[in-house]
């Protein structure tokens, strides 16, 4: 075990008022070291905090995250650097992560000082390596970020990230702002690149098809719980919580055409506010196979078959 | 196939910027036929928006029509006056776009702004609050009255993206032009807006214009697709031909490209090398080709016509799956 998560919890303060935005409430995951953590789930389901809790950007309100056997957030800001480099993060707009201002060998030699990685005349040859392993010319070292296109940007990010030296990278929504027919290309990458230095990834997408291409376990979240987890082909072909059946059901599949009905199997209403958490089951107010006692029964991720755990007692197995 | 007159007839249509002229589109000529849903798909900077704004006459300052028609109901829409032009906005084409929030006026309440629609095509008499209320009813907004008195940031995305359909509709146009109006939104919510609008075009008989980069998104929902790439059409035909017999090396590659949700192999994703071009700098020759795997020195010296019926169209000197 590589990656232990434990009732990991974080809730944010709103300044005007007393109210607590819960982002996170209480997730435990487990992820082998050179695997594929894919977390799905809609916006305000806490993927992204998730994925800022796991990186040390934000300590969690509450539980702990142990990255081969030492806790990622407790340590104090200068004790944590070695660490840091350990846990990378690509974002999804690389665009806004890069320095306009900054040529892109800078930025990536940049990673590499900071982390006192390699000899100082060993630099620009690694700058020069790291461009050719995600696929770039090193011509582009002088160039800024403007004159790349947005799959260059992305590029560019990975190479950052691996300047560090990871094992552990997170990659949050990491092609949803490409256009389609370069993202194909960047997933590919991914995935060399995972074989290549034998890197434990967790990717994160509202997308399920792009989870289910890359993913070894996958975890569906809603409003800060994980609500099902197992590997990816139990949940891509025999989800059982109402909430990830709905989310295969929604996904644009241009496997099905020409049937409008299709359209119409869709969950009812909206997520709910955070800020203001429903009783119970946080689905239970969208839920198809809801029964009273779920508006006061929370219910807790049961392993209900081998490695596949599910939050909903309601389910048949 | 509706072999009548089509509702709208773009013909020839060339786009530029005004200064330094750079072409934006080229040469792109399509129909709706009355009744039918036609999507355009491409990736950005392939002109679908622009072809899209140019039928309301809502081009960006600097940008303008240098060459072509476009017909709606036998009218020439890129010659008519402002004034007559705002006539037909609204209550003949209606448009919906992608962010509601940059729409709608964030300081007037909903009720009035659905009440500002009727205002300026029609007189607002005592039956007119009462038009409102339906048409919130209709878009599946619940508690229409506090609904009418609240704004826009009062709502979620979805719940203002159904006023913008509500207000596209109020007027019962004959022709929606949607931008993207899903993009933006979770797919559980994206799947409630594209089920009604299914059902209020199959409700209204009304025609449709379905912009996307989302071919999973369309699949479903329109009759017809267009495919365009870097301002040009390069396939277009029905759902089912687009789909299943992809023609364009382009529309293949880009079908080949996207992970299927409930495919249970895990094959690897077929990409297309390189980046779209720019619409500009293409020339005299096919814009796909640096990137195409089937292109000869053909593709490299001549533009490519589209050619083919309405069934099925596709500008490409080398077709996938046709052997010359």
């Amino acid at each position: 075990m590589s990656l232990l998560i434990e009732n990991v919890e974080k809730q944010y303060k709103i300044r005007t008022s007393a109210t607590l935005v819960h982002a996170l409430n209480g997730v435990s995951i487990t992820l082998k070291r050179g695997a594929t953590l894919g977390i799905v789930g809609e916006s305000g389901c806490g993927k992204s905090t998730l994925a800022r809790v796991i990186s040390g950007l934000e300590k969690p309100s509450a539980g702990s995250i142990m990255w081969e056997g030492e806790e990622i957030a407790d340590k104090a800001k200068n004790h944590f650097r070695p660490q840091r480099s350990r846990v990378q993060l690509v974002f999804q707009d690389p665009y806004s992560s890069l320095n306009p201002r900054q040529q892109i060998g800078s930025a990536i030699s940049e990673v590499i000082v900071v982390h006192k990685l390699i000899p100082k005349d060993g630099i620009k040859a690694r700058v020069e390596e790291l461009l050719s392993i995600v696929g770039l010319s090193s011509d582009l070292q002088h160039r800024y970020p403007h004159q790349l296109s947005g799959g260059q940007r992305q590029r560019v990010s990975i190479a950052r990230a691996l300047a560090a030296e990871p094992d552990l990278l997170i990659l949050d929504e990491p092609v949803s702002a490409l256009d389609v027919s370069v993202r194909a290309e960047v997933m590919n990458l991914l995935i060399d690149l995972r074989e290549k230095f034998n890197l434990t990834y967790i990717f994160i997408s509202h997308d399920l098809g792009m989870i289910r291409y890359i993913s070894d376990v996958i975890a569906v979240m809603y409003l800060g719980k994980v609500v099902e987890f197992g590997d990816w082909e139990t949940i891509i072909e025999r989800p059982l919580h109402p909430y990830t059946r709905a989310l295969i059901a929604a996904m644009p599949d241009h496997s099905i055409i020409g049937n409008p009905e299709t359209l119409s199997k869709t969950l009812q209403g909206e997520v709910p506010d955070p800020a203001h958490m429903p009783t119970g089951c946080a689905f239970h107010a969208r839920c198809p196979i809801a029964v009273p006692i779920c508006t006061t029964r929370t219910p807790s991720l049961i392993e209900v078959s081998n490695k596949h755990y599910v939050a909903c007692p309601e389910v048949k197995v | 196939m509706n072999k009548s007159e089509p509702l709208l007839s773009v013909a020839h249509l060339d786009i530029s910027t005004q200064q330094d002229p750079r072409v934006l589109i080229n040469d792109v000529t399509f129909q709706v036929h009355e009744g039918e849903a036609v999507g355009v798909v491409g990736e950005s900077g392939s002109g679908k928006t622009l072809s899209a704004l140019s039928i309301l006459g809502l081009l960006p300052r600097g940008v303008v029509v240098t060459e072509g028609s476009i017909e709606y109901n036998g009218v020439d829409l890129a010659s008519i006056t402002a004034q007559e032009m705002r006539k037909i906005r609204g209550s003949e084409i209606a448009m919906v776009y992608q962010d509601p929030m940059t729409a709608l006026n964030p300081v007037m309440k909903i009720g009035d702004q659905l009440l500002e629609v009727i205002e300026s095509h029609e007189k607002v008499d005592s039956s007119s609050q009462g038009r409102v209320r339906e048409a919130l009813k209709e878009v599946g907004i619940p508690d229409v009255d506090r609904a009418m008195d609240s704004y826009p940031h009062e709502f979620s995305g979805g719940m203002r993206q159904r006023v913008m359909i509500a207000m596209a509709l109020i007027l019962s146009p004959k022709l929606l032009i949607a931008d993207e109006p899903t993009t933006a939104l979770d797919v559980t919510i994206q799947q409630q807006i594209l089920a009604l609008v299914a059902e209020e075009r199959r409700k209204r008989h009304m025609s449709m214009l379905w912009i996307t980069h989302d071919l999973g998104v369309v699949a479903n929902l329109v009759d017809r697709l267009i495919v365009m790439y870097a301002g040009r059409i390069v396939e277009s035909g029905t759902v089912k031909e687009i789909f299943t017999n992809p023609q364009h090396p382009y529309t293949y590659g880009l079908l080949a490209s996207l992970p299927i949700a409930t495919d249970k192999s895990r094959r690897r994703l077929t990409s297309i090398a390189g980046v779209p071009q720019k619409p500009w700098l293409v020339g005299q020759s096919c814009s796909f080709a640096p990137r195409c795997f089937n292109a000869t020195s053909e593709c490299q010296n001549q533009i490519p016509q589209l050619l083919g019926t309405l069934e099925k169209s596709v500008a490409c000197f080398h077709p996938v799956g046709v052997t010359s």
